[in-house]
């Protein structure tokens, strides 16, 4: 790894909605999360990752539906070890699975509706009315009466998108919210996503750099179960600078290059000879921390 | 049609409320016939509001099934009777396979010298079976998405093993006339089905509930066939002594279970 970074407070005048202190688990012998420390408030904060990072477990424990082997979570000023206090959280949450699964026989709206009820909405009508609700919010109201195994898989992502809304929680843990979708509904989800940051706290992971240079104001690396970088998608852009250069010809074989539209060859890391300075981007930086350009540059 | 609309300072004191009861309907007789009149007057956005949401209400609701309407005549609150209808286990393949089994069980009972002790033996194990099947990642596509409600673990995991619970007793209960002979014997296998049903609760709470629920199977047709071999009297696990001891394992267990029920939510530290 070329970076590491400290994991930065959230800003002073943002009050920590989520905060965890040396949190770890362990599958068997293999380490998932490390003695991980974060903290972050309201807005919308991207994880970025490979796989194997520990973004779902970390996301599954701040969900309430993991528990941690070590360390200290709260989130919106609750302890989830404790059963009372892990269901209040539950009432003010909502989560998005990264595989989140369905009863095929049930419709869009049946599927809403149990979760509804699983989220104490007791009152028909009123229930009923939020299911409607969400269902508009993510553009399914025209397919509330459509099984779900008729649903396609952006579809499908979306219904879950939309459990996810139901009852306006405070705290949203999305775990790769736009997988499966096209870039028209991709644009709508981070129109959606980051109408939502501007009054709740949304966590979502991801492995599309251009999600978190679009729609978050704070990103969290990790690799290993740990944080590599905490800060604003300018911040990990800057971790290339000076490391992405643009050349006419093909690099030596080793370094991290792609032919771009162009004709020219995009390299990260050494600057080849000839090479002449290029502006840094998101995904830049992501690579220089935990793809193959670490390596090389390590 | 007519010439004559209602004159401006006339429609603003019928839309202000200052109007006489029968201006109001001379005004509204005026309106029912004149189109552009009726463009004049601004709809009541709360009152339209309303009334699509009732309309929508009414368009857009689940079916209610055969069971939910069954469970709400029972007296069971609407909600719950959803939750309790959509539990897995309640799946027609599920259903078809207790009825296969009761079936096995009761022919056994006709064909088989000692059928019967088999019917009894079998029967008790269905229960935590269905209870097995009916929560966790491994009955559940959506248990991950569910596992983060406030309705998580005992909540949703006691009212869907009332579901599965019932389901089995009655279709149990249905195969028993069916039996050879009808005797006091032919319901001992209830109070071994509550002990076995509660048992697999509690041990779930320590174990993955398939894991509960057989091993506890496991070693119920284990302790069952052992015991009549030992004693060359097969019957003797459903005799009355033995009963008593089922009923108190039952009370006993569900008791385990009550002090132990935070455990079944899968967010609890271990």
């Amino acid at each position: 790894m070329t970076s590491v970074t400290t994991p930065a407070p959230p800003p002073p005048t943002q009050v920590a909605t989520v905060s965890v202190r040396g949190l770890g688990k362990r599958y068997g012998r293999r380490i998932v999360l490390d003695g991980l420390d974060l903290a972050f408030g309201r807005g919308v904060t991207g994880l970025l990752g490979p796989n194997g990072a520990g973004k779902t477990t970390l996301l599954r424990c701040l969900a309430t539906t993991l528990a941690p082997d070590t360390g200290e979570v709260r989130v919106l000023g609750l302890d989830p070890r404790s059963h009372a206090e892990r269901t209040e959280l539950r009432r003010r949450l909502g989560y998005l699975p990264q595989d989140p699964g369905f009863y095929p026989h049930f419709t869009a709206f049946e599927s809403l509706d149990y979760v509804a009820i699983l989220k104490e909405m007791t009152d028909r009508r009123e229930r009923h009315r939020e299911v409607r609700r969400v269902l508009g919010e993510v553009g399914l109201l025209d397919r509330a009466a459509t099984k779900v195994r008729k649903l396609s898989g952006g579809m499908r992502q979306r219904l879950a998108l939309a459990q996810a809304l139901l009852g306006e929680p405070r705290l949203l843990v999305l775990d790769e919210p736009t997988v499966g979708l096209d870039p028209e509904q991709r644009l709508r989800l981070r129109a959606l996503v980051s109408e939502l940051g501007e009054s709740r706290t949304v966590l979502l992971s991801t492995h599309q750099t251009e999600d978190v240079a679009a729609l978050c104001e704070r990103v969290v690396v990790m690799d290993a179960g740990r944080v590599l970088f905490d800060g604003t998608p300018g911040g990990l852009a800057a971790v290339a600078a000076g490391r992405v250069s643009m050349t006419g010809v093909r690099p030596e074989p080793g370094a991290l290059f792609w032919r771009t539209a162009d004709g020219r060859y995009r390299t990260i890391g050494e600057v080849p000879e000839g090479g002449e300075p290029a502006e840094p981007t998101v995904e830049d930086g992501y690579l220089l921390l935990v793809g193959p350009a670490s390596e090389r540059a390590a | 049609m007519t010439d004559w609309h209602v004159p401006a300072e006339l429609l603003d004191r019928y839309l202000s409320g200052a109007l006489d009861p029968v201006q109001v309907m001379s005004v509204d007789a005026h309106l029912a016939r004149c189109g552009p009149c009726r463009t004049a007057v601004p709809p009541d956005e709360e009152w339209l509001a309303a009334s699509w949401e009732r309309v929508a209400d009414e368009v857009v609701r689940p079916r209610q099934s055969l069971a939910e309407r069954a469970s709400r005549r029972l007296g069971v609150p609407e909600h719950l009777a959803r939750v309790l209808v959509a539990t897995p286990t309640l799946s027609r393949a599920w259903l078809a396979a207790l009825a296969v089994t009761l079936g096995f069980g009761v022919a056994a009972a006709h064909l088989a010298p000692g059928g019967l002790l088999a019917f009894l033996t079998l029967a008790p194990v269905l229960p935590p079976a269905g209870i097995a099947l009916a929560y966790g990642p491994w009955a559940d596509p959506a248990h991950e998405s569910y596992a983060a409600t406030p309705m998580a673990g005992a909540p949703l995991l006691l009212l869907r093993s009332v579901a599965a619970l019932v389901t089995a007793l009655v279709l149990t209960g249905l195969a028993v006339p069916l039996l050879p002979v009808m005797t006091p014997m032919s319901a001992a296998w209830l109070l071994p089905a509550l002990a076995l049903t509660s048992g697999a609760l509690a041990l779930g709470t320590r174990l993955p509930l398939p894991v509960a629920a057989a091993g506890l199977a496991a070693c119920w047709v284990g302790v069952v066939t052992a015991v009549g071999a030992a004693t060359g009297d097969r019957s003797l696990p459903f005799q009355p002594g033995a009963q008593v001891a089922y009923g108190c394992a039952a009370a006993l267990l569900a008791l385990v279970l009550y002090l132990r029920r935070h455990h079944l939510d899968p967010g609890e530290p271990r």
